[in-house]
C-alpha cells in the first residue's frame, strides 16, 4: 500500500500548481480549532463581555419606552415602484371607482316597511347563476315593482360553463339596459356582475369531482361553496340605499309578477316562499310537486340527533339515513288556502326568500361551516334567529322552478 | 501561416458561446418572470400542453372531463359594458390581495367606527397624512354613531383639509361617511366602558356597528380591509406595508399604552388578542348560550396566552404568532375574508362577540389569523376613575407639602424668639439631681447564707422579709434603706460624689 508522506504530496500535480495551499490549509484548521474551543462567546445574553451588573434594559439603552422595535432588527425597506402586470394575459377590467369625493349617507333614514312601494324602498335581487335560463330572465323582467328601485346582482364561477352563462347574461342585460339613446326605457337602477376566483359552486357538477365522497359529504361541500358564493355576492353589492334583499335562484322560472309587493307587505325580517316544480310535460296547473325541502320547523328528534353528532357534521333534509322528523313547509301547502298565511320556521331555503337589509347588515350571513349542525341557508336562518330576528314562511304562496 | 492566423478566432470575452449562453439565460429569466406574474394560470399553462398531448394520444372521456373541470383559462371571457350605464362587471380573482400591494395598486378600505371622537380626530388625521402607503389607493369609510359632541363637524373639516391639499398624490380615494345610531346606553368614560357587567351587551352593540360599516363600505374592487380605532397615539408610518408583507389573511400588531411613571411607565393594553387554551374551552362549556367571555377581568379566568404579554422589547418585529381571538385596534385583513362572510358576530359565537369572535370565525372558515408580538403600536392613556382620584390626591399632597414647608420655616423662626432652649442645661442638671438617688444600694444589702445550719435558716427568713421591705421603701428616698434593718444589709451611709447613675 503506498504510504502518503508530505514530500509525495508535493509530487502530485495540484499542490505543485498551488503550493500556498500547504500553508493555508493548516492555518484554516488552527483557526477553526480556536473558534470552536478557545474563543469565549461573549455575545450571549447580549452582554458583550461586560459584567451583568452593567446590563441595561432596552428602554434604558434607547432612552424611551415607546419604540416600535429595537436597533437589533431592521424592518425591510419598501420599494414604491409600480409593478406592471402582463395585462394582456391578465383579465383585468379597469375598476369603476367613483371620483375621489366625499359622500355622506344617513343610514338612520333607511327603512324597510310594509309599504315598500309607496316609500320607494330599494330592493336588491341576488342570484348565483348555476345556469342561464331564458324563462328566469323573462320572469324577472315581468316583475311589476318599478325597475328604477331594483338593483340586480349576479355571480358567475370561473369555469367554461360560467363563461357561457356570462355571455348569455351579457346579451340579455344589454337588451334591457341599452345605450343612453334609449331615453325613457325601463332600466334597472344598477346591475352588478361578479366572477368568482375559482370554480365555486360549479365545482361538483361533473361526476369526476364527486368520486370519493359519500352523499352527505358531497352535500356539505356543495352547500359550502354555494354559501361562499352568496356571501361574496351579498357583501359586494349591498349599498347604502338597499332596504330589502331578494334571494332568487337561477332555476326559478315562474313567480307572480307582484312578488315583491306581496312579500314586503308582510313586513317580516326573513320571509321564505314555498317552492314547487311543475311537471314539464303537463300543462295542467294541478300537477305540481314540492321542490325545496329546506323550509322546515325544528323537531325534537332533530335536536336530539344534533346533540349526539360531532361538531363538524351537518343535518340536511332529504338524506337517506337521517330521519329528522322535521315538519316541512311543503306539507303545509293547501291549494285553497290563503296565500298570505304565515308560518313560523326554523330553517329556510334561499330559492326565493326576502330578507330585510338590517338582518344582513347586523351580520347574518350564510355559514360555509357547520353552524349548530346547519349550513348555508338553514344556517343563515339560525344566525338570524340568534340575532333575535323572526323567520317566517308562506306555505300557500307558490313559486315554480324548472 | 499568415492566412491561418488571420482567420483564427480571438479568445476574447465576447465569444459566440458566451453570447449564446447569455441569451438563453436572459430568455429563461424573462420567461419565468412572465409566467410567475400570471401565477394563477401557471399550473394551467404547464398542464395545458400535457393535457393536449394526453387528449391526442389517449382519447378517453375521463381525461377530457377532467380538463374541463380544472379551468384551463388563459383568458376567461370579459364582457364589455362600456356603453351600458349602471352595469358593472368585476372579476374577483383580481382582488385577492398581494403581499406587495403598494406596488400593485391594491386598494385598501380603511374602516373607522367613531363615537364621541372629536378630541381624537386631529391626532388620527395627523397619522393618516403621514402614512406611506399610496394615498390614492386608500378608500376611507367612517361610521358616526351616538355622538354627543361634534364628531361629524370635526370629521368633515379634517377630510376637506386632507382632500384639498396641494399635493394630489397625498389625497385619498373614495371617502364615505355613514351615520347610524344604535342607542348606546353605556357611557363613554374609561370606567364606564371597562366595567365588567357592561362588557357583554357593549361588545355586541359594537359588533353591530362594525358590521353595518363593513357590509356597506366594502366594494368588489377592494383587496384589503383595514380596521382602525381612532384613539391610537403612536404608530409607524409604514404600518400598512409592515402588516401587508406578511401575506396573511388576518393580522394584528401588539397594542400597549404608555402610563405615568407612578403607574409603571408602560402597560399591555389590548388583551383581546390571544391563543385559545384548555382553560378557556372549559370555561366556555360552563357558560350559557348568550354569555360572552371577556379578557382582563378576574371573574373570567381563562389562562390564555395573550399576544400582549408575549412582547419582548428586544424581539424581532417580524415574528408571527397564531391567534384565535384578536383585538380591534388595528386589524389588516384581506378583503376576501370579509367578502366570503366573516364578520364581527353580534351574538355570542363560541361564547365571544365582536373582534374576538371575528378571529374565531375566520379560523373556522380556514383563514389564517396571526399577530405580531414584538411589533407594538401605542394606544392613548385615558385615566380611569381611580387614576383620576389618585392624581387629585397627588395634587393635594403637593399642596400640603408646600404648606408644611412654609409652616416649618415659620416655626423655626418663632422658636428662636419665643422659646428658651434649656436642653443643655438639663443635661448637666440631670446628673446632679439623679446622683442622690440610690439605684444600686439595695442590691448590696442582700446576703444569702447557703449553709445548712438551722440557726442560720431563721436568719435567712428574716433577711428575705427585710429585703422586701427595703425594696418597698427603697428608691427615691434619699436615705436608702434606713438603718433600722437588723439584717446583714450593709450599705454605705453616703453615696460618693463620683457616683454615676448611668454607669458611664
Amino acid at each position: 500500500m503506498p504510504s502518503i508522506n508530505l514530500p509525495s504530496l508535493f509530487r502530485t500535480k495540484r499542490l505543485k500548481r498551488h503550493p500556498w495551499l500547504a500553508l493555508l490549509f493548516p492555518l484554516f484548521i488552527l483557526y477553526l480549532v480556536y473558534i470552536i474551543f478557545i474563543k469565549e462567546d461573549s455575545t450571549m445574553l447580549g452582554l458583550d463581555g461586560k459584567p451583568i451588573s452593567q446590563y441595561k434594559f432596552a428602554h434604558e439603552r434607547e432612552g424611551t419606552f415607546y419604540f416600535p422595535f429595537t436597533k437589533n432588527f431592521k424592518m425591510p425597506k419598501y420599494s414604491y415602484k409600480k409593478k406592471k402586470s402582463w395585462s394582456f394575459l391578465n383579465n383585468h377590467v379597469p375598476d369603476i371607482i367613483p371620483e375621489g369625493h366625499i359622500a355622506h349617507y344617513d343610514l338612520n333614514k333607511l327603512v324597510s316597511s310594509a309599504n315598500a312601494l309607496e316609500n320607494k324602498e330599494h330592493v336588491l335581487i341576488l342570484t348565483p347563476l348555476q345556469s342561464f335560463d331564458e324563462k328566469y330572465w323573462e320572469n324577472l323582467l315581468n316583475l311589476s315593482y318599478p325597475r328604477d328601485l331594483i338593483e340586480l346582482g349576479f355571480m358567475v364561477p370561473n369555469t367554461k360553463k360560467g363563461d357561457q352563462i356570462l355571455k348569455q347574461l351579457e346579451n340579455a342585460v344589454k337588451n334591457v339596459q341599452g345605450i343612453d339613446k334609449k331615453l325613457g326605457s325601463n332600466k334597472f337602477a344598477k346591475i352588478t356582475i361578479l366572477r368568482q376566483k375559482d370554480s365555486g359552486f360549479h365545482k361538483f357538477n361533473d361526476r369526476k369531482d364527486k368520486k370519493e365522497m359519500n352523499d352527505i359529504e358531497l352535500e356539505k361541500e356543495k352547500r359550502a361553496e354555494m354559501a361562499l358564493a352568496r356571501n361574496e355576492l351579498l357583501s359586494s353589492t349591498l349599498s347604502h340605499s338597499t332596504a330589502w334583499i331578494l334571494w332568487l335562484d337561477s332555476n326559478v322560472i315562474e313567480t307572480p309578477n307582484t312578488l315583491i309587493q306581496d312579500m314586503t307587505q308582510h313586513d317580516k325580517p326573513v320571509l321564505a316562499t314555498n317552492v314547487y316544480m311543475k311537471d314539464s310535460n303537463d300543462k295542467d296547473k294541478a300537477n305540481i310537486r314540492p321542490y325545496d325541502f329546506r323550509n322546515w320547523i325544528e323537531s325534537d328528534t332533530a335536536l336530539q340527533l344534533a346533540s349526539e353528532m360531532p361538531e363538524d357534521e351537518i343535518i340536511v333534509e332529504g338524506m337517506a339515513g337521517l330521519a329528522t322528523n322535521r315538519q316541512l313547509m311543503t306539507n303545509f301547502y293547501e291549494s285553497d288556502g290563503s296565500p298570505t298565511e304565515e308560518l313560523a320556521l326554523d330553517g329556510i331555503g334561499a330559492a326565493c326568500t326576502l330578507v330585510k337589509s338590517e338582518v344582513h347588515r347586523d351580520g347574518a350571513m350564510f355559514p360555509n361551516f357547520p353552524f349548530y349542525h346547519l349550513i348555508e341557508s338553514e344556517g343563515f336562518a339560525k344566525m338570524a334567529k340568534r340575532l333575535t330576528y323572526e323567520v317566517v314562511g308562506l306555505p300557500n304562496y307558490l313559486v315554480f322552478v324548472r | 501561416m499568415e492566412h491561418i492566423k488571420r482567420f483564427k478566432l480571438k479568445h476574447t470575452l465576447i465569444s459566440p458561446t458566451t453570447i449564446s449562453i447569455a441569451g438563453t439565460l436572459l430568455t429563461l429569466y424573462f420567461l419565468s418572470k412572465f409566467l410567475f406574474s400570471i401565477s394563477p394560470s401557471i399550473a394551467n399553462i404547464i398542464t395545458f400542453p400535457i393535457t393536449l398531448i394526453s387528449i391526442i394520444f389517449s382519447p378517453s372521456s375521463s381525461t377530457i372531463s377532467e380538463s374541463s373541470s380544472t379551468s384551463i383559462f388563459l383568458n376567461p371571457y370579459v364582457p364589455n359594458f362600456r356603453n351600458n350605464p349602471g352595469v358593472e362587471f368585476y372579476d374577483l380573482a383580481n382582488y385577492q390581495g398581494n403581499k406587495d400591494g403598494w406596488q400593485k395598486n391594491d386598494r385598501i378600505l380603511f374602516c373607522v367606527p367613531l363615537r364621541d371622537a372629536a378630541e381624537h380626530l386631529p391626532m388620527f388625521f395627523d397619522h393618516l397624512n403621514k402614512m406611506s402607503y399610496p394615498h390614492n389607493s386608500i378608500d376611507l369609510s367612517f361610521l358616526v354613531s351616538d355622538s354627543s359632541d361634534d364628531t361629524m363637524g370635526v370629521l368633515l373639516s379634517n377630510l376637506q383639509n386632507a382632500q384639498s391639499q396641494q399635493d394630489k398624490s397625498k389625497r385619498f380615494g373614495n371617502i364615505e361617511i355613514f351615520e347610524k345610531d344604535f342607542g348606546q346606553v353605556i357611557g363613554q368614560s374609561f370606567s364606564d366602558r371597562h366595567g365588567f357587567a357592561a362588557q357583554g351587551p357593549r361588545r355586541k352593540l359594537m359588533a353591530r356597528a362594525r358590521n353595518w360599516l363593513g357590509s356597506v363600505a366594502i366594494k368588489p374592487y377592494h383587496s384589503w380591509v383595514y380596521w382602525r380605532d381612532v384613539d391610537v397615539e403612536t404608530i409607524p408610518r409604514t404600518i400598512m406595508e409592515d402588516l401587508m408583507h406578511h401575506d396573511k389573511d388576518v393580522i394584528v400588531p401588539n397594542v400597549w399604552r404608555p402610563l405615568p411613571d407612578w403607574l409603571g411607565n408602560i402597560q399591555p393594553y389590548d388583551l383581546n388578542s390571544w391563543k385559545e387554551s384548555e382553560g378557556g374551552l372549559q370555561l366556555a362549556d360552563t357558560l350559557g348560550e348568550d354569555d360572552v367571555i371577556v379578557e382582563g377581568y378576574p371573574e373570567y379566568a381563562t389562562w390564555r396566552s395573550h399576544l400582549a404579554y408575549m412582547r419582548d422589547p428586544n424581539g424581532n418585529p417580524e415574528d408571527e404568532m397564531e391567534l384565535d381571538g384578536i383585538g380591534g385596534v388595528s386589524i389588516l385583513a384581506k378583503a376576501k375574508v370579509f367578502r366570503t362572510g366573516s364578520h364581527f358576530p353580534a351574538f355570542s359565537f363560541e361564547k365571544h362577540a365582536e373582534t374576538e369572535a371575528f378571529g374565531k370565525l375566520s379560523r373556522k372558515m380556514n383563514y389564517n389569523v396571526i399577530g405580531l408580538p414584538h411589533y407594538v403600536i401605542w394606544h392613548i392613556y385615558e385615566p380611569s376613575k381611580e387614576d383620576l382620584k389618585h392624581m387629585a390626591w397627588m395634587a393635594e399632597e403637593e399642596k400640603r407639602k408646600l404648606e408644611e414647608e412654609k409652616l416649618e420655616e415659620f416655626y423655626d423662626k418663632i422658636w428662636e424668639i419665643g422659646f428658651d432652649d434649656v436642653r443643655e442645661d438639663w443635661e448637666t442638671e440631670r446628673d446632679s439631681i439623679l446622683k442622690n438617688i440610690d439605684f444600686k444600694g439595695s442590691e448590696n444589702d442582700i446576703f444569702v447564707d447557703w449553709s445548712d445550719d438551722p440557726e442560720n435558716e431563721n436568719n435567712d427568713k428574716a433577711n428575705k422579709a427585710n429585703s422586701n421591705q427595703n425594696a418597698k421603701n427603697g428608691q427615691g428616698n434619699g436615705e436608702g434603706a434606713s438603718g433600722d434593718n437588723p439584717g446583714q444589709a450593709q450599705y454605705p451611709k453616703e453615696v460618693p460624689l463620683e457616683f454615676d447613675p448611668d454607669k458611664n
